[in-house]
């Protein structure tokens, strides 16, 4: 694997530092600077410390882009059929730390270093088909409004942490549980998972896993429309899965 | 446009499961299923602000429709006479009102402009829409020359972030969605011709004590601006016709004359046209000011059955070989003459009053323009969450990506797209250059291609 971002990192903030040195020792000899090296240090430093997180030491930032695989599903029950929405829309930021198996040597089961905040807007969220075709724009509505769209317009999930439980380093594929806080409709509920973690050839993660929860864990009672041929009962219980494709920034 | 008169009838017969059910449940009427809840009404903040340029007869029906329209908010209105502009006023008290069609375009809280004015001024105004980022419905046809009408046409295509929609209304119809398996799914059997026909009684000729005035309203009569019977109305149901067909016409001969309305107009108070289809389809169409006998209708004509379409009503008229489809013989009939019509009624909501016919029967359904413009204003709220929402994760420097997702997850309520108004209006001018000349004229496929 090449985790050649955090080296590139450093490279550039080398050559950086040796420009800025160079650029503050001509002016000193134009005599505008007296105290050179103090001067150059103290810009470098105000540099570094301004730098994004990216740059701390054996950190990689990634994040979607247009076109990739990331989905969001969430799939429940009714009296008349099963139904499913989905979005294509997965955003947000993840970073990797240092403690990241970059090798099969060296998946330890154990906490992992990540950072992430996932979020996927409401509106995004569209009513489908089982054969994935578009199902009902009024049935995006209920849902929307359900969702509380205009006050809380996004899905928000925010990583604690996540334990790294086995893996298969020349796969590239890891197991793992995260723990993190999932918001919904303004509501906070603390989600424990599995999710898998897959290092695809070009260096960018495709992040996947499921989940069972309640619209009631939400405070949000399951949509009863009423339609042509009467009432549609939503069942409580409802699955939520996701892929989630991100790429080194 | 998509060869589709190949409908499998099979696929047909098991999709419509839920109309036989309702049918051998006792319903006797047949009607188009709605699985969908009624449309929720949407919060104050998701209403669409809209500015309505051209307040002549079909401008305030527009009017009138938006008024109906929950999710319109008519912020502007517009016309540069100003009696029409009094008028209308009454009806939107708190509406910003204007002779200048620029003025609302200035208005940023207004995001969208139905342009209904006469056909020949369209070009101006909806190239300054687009320009100012308005979403625009803009009436049929779209323009009185071909060189207009592709200069619209371009204009919307290069702002993929705005909902441009020609006022084809009839293409937003729930009732001919529900018919359209009908004649392209083979329960026709072997689809053979079509007729059509526009009826009525009126004069076209409007009087102001204003000699301008009244050459400016009277634009119809125009020969050099107007498209006529054919070109102004006769293109929504020929348009129909090739939508249900499924391809576009090769040729058309039309034929007009002044029969009745003899006050010096050049322009034809009746015509017929014969618009030929590949694979030896025909449209026999007929319009008139003269009599408002049988009004408006189309028909298709089948080996095993005739389907009537008349307003918010159709008729199946079957042939006494034709093999039993199995719901008809549920289904409300209806008597004309010597035939019996099987009902086809598109009803959204109606099924908890199936039993109540008499009252069915006379109740007006919401006119196709009505379902246009809910159309229209959805489908532009619809997109501009869908840029907002791209534009969110990705930031907006890639037009490409953005257009793509665009193309592929923007849920839009049916509507006419850009090029089938351009279509149509290039229809409507051959049209009326035939019916001017008296001489057929071919219709090769690249005239209806941008290019």
């Amino acid at each position: 694997m090449n985790w050649a971002e955090p080296c590139a990192s450093k490279l550039m903030m080398r050559t950086i530092a040796s420009r800025l040195g160079r650029w503050s020792r001509t002016l000193g000899r134009c005599g505008l600077l007296q105290t050179r090296p103090y001067w150059a240090h103290a810009t470098v430093w105000l540099l570094l410390l301004s730098l994004p997180l990216q740059a701390a030491e054996g950190w990689t930032r990634f994040g979607p882009k247009p076109g990739g695989k990331s989905k969001v599903r969430i799939e429940g029950t009714s009296t008349i059929h099963d139904w499913q929405v989905e979005s294509t829309l997965v955003g947000g930021t993840l970073e990797v730390g240092p403690n990241f198996p970059r090798a099969q040597s060296e998946v330890k089961p154990g906490k992992l270093d990540v950072r992430a905040e996932v979020f996927v807007p409401v509106s995004s969220l569209k009513s489908i088909k089982k054969d994935g075709t578009p199902y009902s724009t009024a049935m995006d509505d209920i849902m929307h409004e359900k969702l509380l769209k205009t006050q809380h317009p996004r899905i928000v999930y925010r990583l604690q942490e996540l334990t790294l439980k086995d893996g298969d380093g020349a796969q590239g594929l890891y197991n793992a549980e995260a723990v993190g806080d999932l918001v919904v409709a303004g509501v906070t509920n603390r989600i424990t998972m599995p999710v898998q973690i897959q290092v695809q050839q070009d260096n960018h993660l495709l992040i996947s896993g499921q989940v069972g929860m309640k619209m009631t864990d939400f405070k949000i009672d399951p949509p009863a429309p009423k339609v042509a041929l009467g009432l549609i009962k939503t069942g409580d219980e409802i699955k939520v899965l996701f892929q989630w494709e991100v790429f080194p920034r | 446009m998509e060869r589709a008169l190949d409908w499998n009838r099979r696929e047909f017969l098991r999709g419509s499961s839920l109309m036989a059910l309702a049918t051998l449940l006792g319903g006797v009427r047949l009607m188009r299923p709605e699985a969908a809840a009624e449309e929720p009404e949407p919060a104050p903040a998701e209403r669409v602000k809209v500015g309505l340029i051209g307040l002549g007869q079909w401008g305030r029906e527009l009017l009138d429709q938006l008024l109906r329209l929950p999710q319109a908010e008519v912020a502007a209105i517009c016309d540069n006479y100003p009696a029409m502009l009094r008028r209308s006023a009454k009806r939107v008290p708190d509406a910003f009102t204007t002779e200048d069609y620029r003025a609302v375009l200035d208005r940023k809280d207004i995001s969208a402009v139905v342009v209904a004015t006469p056909t020949h001024l369209h070009k101006d105004i909806v190239l300054a829409a687009l320009e100012a980022g308005k979403h625009v419905y803009c009436e049929a046809p779209l323009a009185h020359t071909v060189e207009d009408a592709q200069a619209i046409a371009r204009a919307a295509l290069k702002h993929p972030r705005q909902v441009f929609q020609p006022g084809l209304q009839l293409r937003s119809d729930p009732q001919r969605h529900f018919l359209l398996p009908f004649v392209r799914s083979g329960a026709l059997g072997r689809m053979a011709m079509a007729r059509a026909q526009w009826n009525k009684k009126i004069s076209w000729r409007q009087t102001s004590p204003n000699p301008e005035r009244e050459a400016a309203m009277n634009w119809r009569l125009a020969p050099d601006i107007s498209l006529g019977l054919l070109g102004e109305i006769g293109m929504h149901q020929i348009d129909q016709v090739s939508w249900f067909f499924g391809a576009l016409p090769t040729t058309i001969h039309a034929f007009g004359t002044v029969a009745f309305w003899r006050d010096g107009r050049e322009v034809h108070d009746t015509v017929q046209a014969v618009v030929e289809y590949p694979e030896g389809l025909r449209l026999l169409y007929s319009a008139t000011l003269a009599n408002s006998f049988e009004a408006e209708a189309e028909i298709y004509y089948g080996s095993d059955a005739a389907v009537m379409i008349r307003g918010s009503s159709a008729w199946m008229f079957k042939e006494a070989d034709a093999p039993l489809l199995g719901w008809e013989v549920y289904a409300r009939k209806d008597a004309f003459y010597k035939e019996t019509g099987i009902s086809l009624r598109a009803d959204a909501s109606k099924l908890r009053a199936q039993g109540d016919q008499g009252q069915a029967q006379t109740e007006t359904a919401d006119p196709p323009v009505y379902f246009a413009l809910q159309s229209f204003l959805r489908n532009t709220r619809e997109l501009a969450t869908a840029v907002q929402d791209f534009v969110s994760l990705y930031g907006d420097s890639d037009p490409q990506a953005l257009a793509e997702y665009l193309a592929k997850e923007v849920r839009r309520l049916p509507a006419a797209d850009v090029l089938e108004g351009y279509r149509a209006t290039v229809l409507a001018i051959k049209a009326n250059e035939s019916a001017r000349t008296g001489k057929p004229v071919t219709l090769p496929g690249e005239l209806f291609e941008l290019g």
